[in-house]
């Protein structure tokens, strides 16, 4: 009897390290002591294929760079005419006395502004709609003929109405980003909870859990990965809904401002404006693909 | 230890004229029909059978996912009414919760009871101990072999304490190697807490080399065709597999599950028709005939 544990160990600490998934720490027998040399070209041998990507990308925009400049400086007129369309170099001028207007800066934070109101509303309420959907047939049954019935229209076709709709011009362009990313993030969330695994469900009765913490414990952490799936998708199609709005019913914003520029014949700002908007996406989806990253410890990048 | 170890004399499971069918549009089909089997507290039960003969069925019954159409299962006098803390179950797609460390894992059952933390902590870290995977506590499930998922599966379940441990499977999914292990683990775990268990599997080596007796169900629909006593003297070692006895028992048990394959394979196969696969070719190649 006392033998046999000390057999299990036995075997368990004989099998651990031949399938321990995380490799141990080489140690070799240093001989020579590490110089910086060394470590360096250490350290580029393990990060050659990430240096070579970064370096073909950096060359690719400076290519296109070129092309763009290249393409204004001729004014080439091949089916696209470039007559009118400014050089990167006039583009960086107008950008550096933007970041010193007040006008530019109001406009981007009013966008942002917006976006941060419209998205966090449709995801304050579509996380908890799709998971409740998902848990409970009832709530599925009644709310998925509707929203099946207004997701397939886009949020620009709800200009009209939401002017009808709000008392200010600002809340109806709130209300236009709400739309555009809330339906995004409702179908991955409730896409999430129809994938839970089943046996993970079981698992958790089998332990003891009751239904409120088999919501907390199991389907909610399960669905995560679905739901910042729907948090990206949902913030790009946010960022697209409230340029249209702000182009159709706008004053301000930076969706606005690029039009404003065409009107007003600054055909650089033009192009400010549409790289403004890109930066923006960008740095948005970074922010919710890092806090998923937070909030998903256990997951593989 | 005495954290995990059974109480003596619980976990006695009594399954009476057990029935279980499914409602499917052409009626209800009969899954598992007139079925008694029991296992006695402390003692190693194991279920084999031709795939598809409601093996799971039965062991999932017990566990309180299914309800029988007819008869009765118990614990201890006590119908199972659902699924519960005091039957521990081990799936075969090991079912650890892939956001949970190995550690809170463990934790889980006891953390439903609302256990507080720093006992919870020390529980699970005796329990893993237990399964040599002390060094695993702040890893994620998916960083671990099949065979230490496996083993974290199986202290899960019993970190509750419970009254019965059921398997389902549990090897299934893991190599040859990986196997023998586990099951020697196994085996040494449940030596050591005394606690009834009921194993689902289709590996005759594997029930005879754990269990004290053996039941061997009919095919579908599943009922119980023979029980066999298992009369291996313990503690058992890898090297038993080779005895005549244990051979003989192999012999056995194989015939019994033979006969009930083929009735499950619907008489597609007859015994001549397995040895068709020694025709004759008359020297000419399987291409040139075609």
């Amino acid at each position: 009897m006392s033998s046999s544990p000390a057999h299990a160990l036995h075997l368990t600490e004989r099998e651990t390290p031949a399938i321990a998934a995380e490799p141990a720490p080489t140690v070799e027998p240093v001989h020579s002591p590490v110089t910086i040399a060394v470590l360096a070209a250490r350290w580029f041998r393990l990060n050659k294929s990430r240096l070579r990507a970064t370096l073909i990308g950096a060359l690719s925009l400076v290519a296109f760079l070129i092309l763009w400049h290249l393409l204004t400086k001729y004014r080439v007129v091949f089916f696209v005419r470039f007559t009118n369309v400014p050089s990167p170099l006039a583009v960086y001028e107008s950008f550096t006395t933007a970041i010193h207007d007040p006008k530019f800066l109001m406009h981007v934070s009013l966008s942002c502004r917006r976006i941060i109101f419209g998205f966090s509303l449709a995801a304050l309420v579509a996380v908890p709609l799709g998971l409740v959907m998902g848990r409970f047939k009832l709530i599925h049954e009644t709310v998925f003929p509707v929203a099946e019935v207004l997701r397939p229209i886009p949020a620009i076709a709800w200009v009209p109405m939401a002017i009808m709709l709000w008392p200010t011009n600002e809340q109806s362009i709130v209300f236009i980003t709400f739309l555009g990313s809330f339906f995004p993030i409702l179908v991955n969330t409730l896409h999430g909870m129809v994938l839970v695994d089943p046996v993970l469900v079981r698992a958790a009765r089998c332990l003891g859990a009751k239904e409120a913490s088999i919501f907390r414990e199991v389907y909610f952490p399960a669905s995560l990965p679905h739901i910042f799936t729907g948090l990206t998708v949902g913030m790009g199609v946010a960022w697209v809904s409230l340029i249209a709005a702000e182009m159709i019913s706008g004053q301000y914003g930076i969706g606005y401002f690029t039009w404003e520029a065409y009107s007003l014949v600054q055909y650089a700002d033009i192009a400010l404006g549409m790289i403004a908007i890109g930066v923006l996406g960008l740095t948005s989806s970074v922010l919710i693909r890092s806090a998923g990253r937070l909030a998903m410890p256990w997951g593989r990048t | 230890m005495s954290l995990v170890e059974a109480k003596a004399g619980e976990g006695h499971i009594e399954v009476k004229n057990f029935a279980l069918s499914y409602e499917t549009i052409d009626g209800s089909v009969a899954a598992v029909t007139n079925t008694q089997i029991h296992v006695k507290p402390g003692e190693f039960v194991s279920i084999v059978g031709p795939s598809g003969c409601g093996k799971s069925t039965l062991l999932n019954a017990v566990a309180g996912f299914l309800k029988p159409t007819a008869g009765t299962v118990t614990v201890d006098g006590e119908e199972v009414k659902g699924p519960s803390a005091e039957r521990g179950m081990v799936f075969q797609q090991y079912s650890l919760f892939p956001w949970k460390t190995v550690q809170e894992n463990v934790e889980f059952g006891l953390k439903m009871r609302c256990m507080d933390r720093s006992r919870r902590d020390r529980a699970a870290r005796t329990l893993l101990g237990l399964a040599g995977l002390e060094a695993f506590g702040k890893h994620y499930p998916d960083r671990l072999s099949g065979g230490m998922k496996q083993r974290v599966g199986i202290v899960r379940a019993l970190a509750t304490g419970p009254k019965v441990l059921l398997l389902d499977e549990p090897f299934g999914a893991l190599d040859a190697q990986t196997r023998v292990i586990m099951q020697q683990i196994l085996n040494n775990m449940w030596q050591r807490l005394k606690i009834s268990v009921l194993f689902v599997t289709h590996d005759i080596d594997e029930a005879i080399f754990l269990s004290d007796r053996v039941y061997c169900m009919t095919a579908r629909p599943g009922s119980i065709k023979a029980e066999v006593p298992i009369p291996l003297e313990r503690p058992r070692q890898q090297s038993m597999m080779m005895s005549s006895e244990f051979l003989a028992l192999k012999r056995g048990l194989m015939s019994l599950i033979r006969e009930e394959s083929l009735k499950a394979m619907g008489g597609e196969i007859s015994d001549q028709g397995l040895q068709g696969l020694n025709i004759d070719l008359h020297g000419q190649s399987l291409a040139e005939i075609l």
